[in-house]
């Protein structure tokens, strides 16, 4: 268990990091880095990471970044594995860090394309399910029926969020899988997991984000379980876009949505009809999954 | 050196210098702070212990610091681990996952480090009065102990040959055995405490005169006057009283008793003295008769079910109505048939039976002696504790007595305030209230036979364990271990909270300002 390796030496991100309090992606980037280190190169496309991060010359993290425009995280992450077999550095593990307007929205055609040569990276997403950098405007990843600055109230997101993980499984890339920050140890499994695989990898990890969601700082962790324990972000991973399998199943019923719901002040105003039909979208994706899943594989 | 600002090595430096110049702690309206709150296992504690500290500390298996915290209230806990009934485990919240924490265990464990390890020679400073304790069992040892530590030359009177009052000769040698009573009373008298055997208060030496050599006195006499059944025949031969028979016993003496006993009574002396009897010589069969129903019993259930097992029959609702004597010498019992009615005891003469034995032992309580009151003239506060002011209790409840008697006149003697002893939160922290969702500390789900794994099974229950949850969720690495305890590095911690949500315990809140 990862609370009984409690060796700091392994720690690879710097405390004074710029993220806000209670950050989830910070919580990420820390599990991520301290499973996949020291050997590490990290991509950074644009995102609350690369602010984190801190502006040269400080750093947040023990292992060179290299910054990369919005939509080419998949090129450039492509580009430094080939120039690091170059030269000889075959070795050193390369992670594409990006948020889930780099993934979704601005950066899915460089993925597709690097999912599609079957790159040798290993491609973490970190939704916060908006562009929660620039101001929290509405991305693909945002779940129907949340408010944000793009569609404050009465708006709200219309529409399902984007099922990446079936995007990437229908890539056939060796392994996809979601992990979240209140799973630390099933997190770090997945990742070393990935990284004892050759080929694209895609990881998607939900990281609540206070401001965005308008969530207590200290909710962060307990968000992202009861988004597990409802259904809303299931744990799983899929070989070759054909297998798949769950590493996370709760031993009684789901939790009602409305638990995980109330938290957030994004979900604040949604009517009861809302509730329900969000409610009955993730039932149907549940067992769409649970089809997907073979009886033995539900862990 | 700041401790957030870390090396960061070569090949991976790529020229940056670490963002820890960047002082978060800045950002921080919240401050993660301790804050204890009564675990189960201390509120029902007869100590009074710190139970979940003491355990977090064997955990850590820092055993001096156990022995620190342990010793604030108990400084026998050799002693009380072996006879403790174990109040403690009763609401442990472990329990509703899957078995209570043997915590008696783990006292036990820190008792026997404390024998090896305390460096002898090390005597206390007696320079600051002199104090007399009459009564050298657990209470007069517990307050000459905390009288000791603090400077005081404490002198402890005895009237029996043995130390150790009701432990050394009520107590039988299979609940604790006699070489962990003499190892702490070596330590004691190395502690500079002296000891004046065969010597009763009140009688070899007058209470007026320890008044005027001493600077105060403790009274902790005990409760030794058996009471008696007043029944036909209790003068005769083979017709005992359970301390007399036990204390024969545990002085090493031989109780001639053989063939068939026959114990009345329900209370602890009385399962004490069936169990003892049973491992005399010459014994075929102990008979315990109570007058009330199996539930009504004083004694402690773990006792009576182990005397059950050993082997004691139990007879209930039968009430001795004479002791059939021979040439002198008891030869049965008869009894009447008796229930508790709504008016006391409903006694059918009707239903009569008789039993015959060679020995009877009569465990039908204790008294204290009062007479020594009587010959009190001061106008000063008195102390006194234990069984004396009590009545028959337990070892632990002793202690307590003896350690709260010892703060009071430490109170009176230096002319500063009395300690508020009762200040204790009465919200006690619930299985609901602890936060397991971080599946922590729950991997050994049954006990342990190493005392810091079956200290490691400890929830903590409102005070840390040192689970590692708030460093685990830290996403600013504000949290750092040292010799095995959390601490909050401020310089860094932004105060978002999570460890305090988190902690599996509650033993953290968010407190305003920096």
């Amino acid at each position: 268990m990862l609370v009984d390796d409690l060796n700091r030496e392994r720690e690879m991100i710097i405390s004074g990091h710029n993220a806000c309090p209670g950050c989830g992606a910070a919580l990420a980037v820390r599990y991520l880095t301290r499973a996949l280190g020291p050997n590490l190169a990290i991509v950074l496309t644009a995102s609350c990471w690369s602010i984190i991060a801190g502006a040269p010359p400080l750093t947040a993290l023990k292992c060179p970044i290299l910054h990369c425009p919005f939509p080419s995280a998949g090129s450039v992450g492509s580009g430094l594995k080939r120039g690091l077999e170059a030269k000889g550095k075959g070795d050193t593990t390369v992670v594409v860090l990006a948020g889930d307007g780099g993934t979704f929205d601005i950066g899915l055609q460089a993925l597709s394309g690097a999912a599609q040569r079957n790159e040798d990276i290993i491609f973490v997403c970190y939704d916060n399910e908006a562009y929660m950098n620039t101001g929290m405007q509405t991305s693909s990843a945002t779940p129907f029926g949340a408010r944000t600055n793009t569609a404050p109230y009465p708006l709200f997101k219309e529409g399902r969020k984007k099922d990446i993980m079936q995007i990437m499984a229908a890539h056939g890339i060796p392994y996809a899988a979601t992990a979240t920050v209140a799973f630390p140890d099933d997190m770090e499994a997945k990742l070393k997991k990935a990284q004892s695989i050759t080929g694209f990898r895609f990881i998607h990890v939900l990281s609540p984000c206070p401001p965005g969601w308008g969530s207590e700082s200290a909710d962060t962790v307990h968000l992202s379980r009861l988004a597990v324990q409802t259904g809303f972000f299931p744990l799983y991973e899929i070989h070759n876009g054909v297998d798949w399998k769950m590493t996370w199943m709760t031993d009684k019923s789901r939790l009602p949505l409305s638990a995980y719901l109330d938290r957030q002040r994004r979900f604040k105003q949604m009517d009861k009809e809302k509730i329900v039909a969000l409610q009955e979208e993730l039932d149907d994706e549940w067992y769409f999954l649970m089809n997907k899943v073979g009886p033995a594989d539900r862990c | 050196m700041l401790s957030g600002v870390e090396k960061i090595k070569a090949p991976y430096f790529c020229g940056a210098s670490p963002i820890s110049v960047n002082k978060t702690g800045e950002w921080r309206l919240l401050t993660p702070t301790r804050r204890e709150s009564l675990s189960p296992c201390s509120s029902d504690c007869l100590l009074e212990g710190e139970i979940p500290l003491w355990l977090e500390a064997v955990k850590r298996e820092s055993w001096p610091e156990a022995w620190q915290i342990m010793s604030r209230n108990n400084p026998f806990p050799a002693l009380t681990g072996h006879v403790c009934y174990q109040s403690c485990t009763a609401n442990c919240n472990r329990g509703r996952l899957d078995e209570e924490v043997d915590i008696r265990e783990v006292e036990k464990a820190i008792g026997y480090w404390r024998l090896d390890n305390y460096e002898p020679g090390g005597k206390a400073v007696t320079s600051k009065g002199k104090v007399a304790v009459a009564g050298s069992g657990p209470a007069g040892l517990s307050c000459a102990y905390y009288l000791a530590v603090n400077g005081y030359a404490v002198t402890v009177f005895e009237k029996s040959a043995v130390i150790g009052g009701m432990a050394a000769l009520g107590i039988p040698e299979y609940r604790l055995p006699r070489t962990v009573l003499q190892r702490e009373l070596a330590i004691l008298e190395d502690m500079g405490i002296d000891f004046v055997t065969a010597c009763e208060v009140g009688k070899d030496v007058e209470v007026a005169r320890l008044y005027s050599e001493y600077d105060h006195l403790f009274l902790a006499t005990g409760a030794w006057l058996s009471r008696r059944a007043g029944i036909k025949g209790e003068e005769a031969e083979g017709v005992w009283y359970a301390l007399d028979f036990l204390s024969l016993v545990n002085r090493g003496g031989d109780p001639e008793s053989g063939g068939t006993v026959v114990v009345i009574g329900g209370g602890n002396a009385a399962i004490d003295s069936a169990r003892t009897a049973l491992r005399q010589p010459g014994v075929d069969h102990v008979s315990l008769v109570y007058r009330r129903s199996r539930a009504e019993m004083p004694a402690e259930p773990s006792e009576v079910e182990a005397a059950e097992d050993e082997g004691v029959e139990l007879i209930f609702n039968a009430l001795p109505r004479e002791i059939i004597t021979k040439n002198g010498a008891a030869v049965g019992i008869g009894f009447d048939y008796c229930r508790t009615g709504l008016e006391g005891l409903i006694v059918d003469r009707n239903r009569s039976f008789e039993k015959s034995c060679s020995t009877v032992i009569m465990a039908l309580g204790q008294d204290p002696d009062y007479s020594i009151f009587g010959q009190l003239k001061e106008t000063r506060p008195l102390y006194a504790g234990g069984d004396l002011v009590s009545g028959p209790a337990t070892v632990p409840e002793a202690i307590r007595a003896g350690r709260l008697a010892a703060f009071s006149l430490l109170a009176d003697l230096e002319g500063t305030p009395l300690p508020d002893f009762g200040a204790r939160p009465l919200k006690k922290v619930s299985f609901e209230d602890l936060n397991l969702a971080a599946k922590v500390n729950l991997q050994l789900q049954q006990k342990q036979t190493l005392p810091f794994e079956e200290a490691a099974r400890c929830l903590g229950c409102g005070s840390c364990n040192s689970c590692g949850v708030c460093y685990l969720f830290c996403p600013d690495l504000a949290v750092d271990r040292s010799n095995g305890s959390y601490e909050f590095n401020l310089d860094y911690c932004k105060g978002c909270g999570i460890c305090a949500e988190e902690c599996p315990a509650r033993a953290l809140v968010m407190e305003g300002g920096v």
